[in-house]
């Protein structure tokens, strides 16, 4: 089953700026959840709007699309090391 | 065990490869032979699909450049690849027409929106065999898929 991302970590360590920061994913998904039941009607009224213009499916089709984007962030690291800057980006 | 494993893991407790190296070896001698394919082994390939793609650069042994280089660690899942397949959905009909058009007048007989879940799971088990490696003064530069 696939699982979005629960942590995203951010740091920055630069000369001037130390920056770390453990944003809890997770916390915001019950959010994102809601939002998108009550979204979800108007959602599907503008499909069936724009279904004669080719864009309802996409429409439609787009959350569990950008769903599975989000759950395949899983993992994702970018991490940059320089004598004087430090910068780390990790899905987790 | 087969006589290949046997010596991999001599040549392991010998100390004349490294651990990665000889679980490396060891993967390889397990992917079943072009034509043994059977029901049990496509399973055992998938399983050993490649996870992630590793991009990783480190700077060479030069002491000017190892003061200014920069060392680079980048982890992308390739589940990535699979999610992004699925935005060719988004294509409308008639854009897709557009550029398949496109591709054809440049020699490429190619449906975008038929980039099936076989084709993504082909190119994936491509990218296993993928290595590039450059290796220069200013550093080196490592790119595979684990």
């Amino acid at each position: 089953m696939m699982c979005p991302p629960s942590i995203l970590r951010v740091r920055i360590h630069n000369r001037r700026r130390h920056f770390g920061l453990w944003l809890p994913l997770f916390l915001l998904w019950p959010v994102v959840l809601v939002l998108g039941l009550v979204l979800w009607p108007l959602l599907l009224i503008c499909a069936a709007a724009l279904w004669p213009s080719g864009w309802g499916r996409p429409l439609l089709l787009g959350g569990p699309i950008l769903f599975s984007l989000l759950c395949a962030l899983r993992g994702l690291k970018v991490e940059v090391n320089q004598p004087s800057e430090q910068v780390l980006i990790s899905f987790q | 065990m087969t006589d290949n494993q046997r010596r991999i893991l001599e040549m392991l407790a010998e100390k004349k490869i490294s651990i990665d190296e000889a679980e490396r070896l060891l993967a390889v001698i397990g992917q079943p032979v072009a034509g043994e394919t059977g029901a049990s082994d496509t399973t055992q390939v998938s399983k050993s699909l490649p996870k992630y793609l590793r991009v990783v650069v480190t700077p060479g042994p030069d002491q000017d450049t190892q003061a200014k280089a920069e060392q680079v660690n980048i982890r992308v899942p390739l589940a990535l690849i699979r999610a992004g397949m699925k935005f060719t959905a988004f294509i409308p009909q008639d854009k897709a027409n557009r550029v398949n058009e496109a591709l054809q007048s440049k020699g490429l007989d190619f449906d975008v929106r038929n980039l099936g879940k076989e084709g993504v799971e082909e190119l994936i088990e491509a990218l296993r065999d993928l290595e590039v490696n450059v290796d220069s003064n200013e550093g080196k530069v490592r790119i595979y898929a684990e």
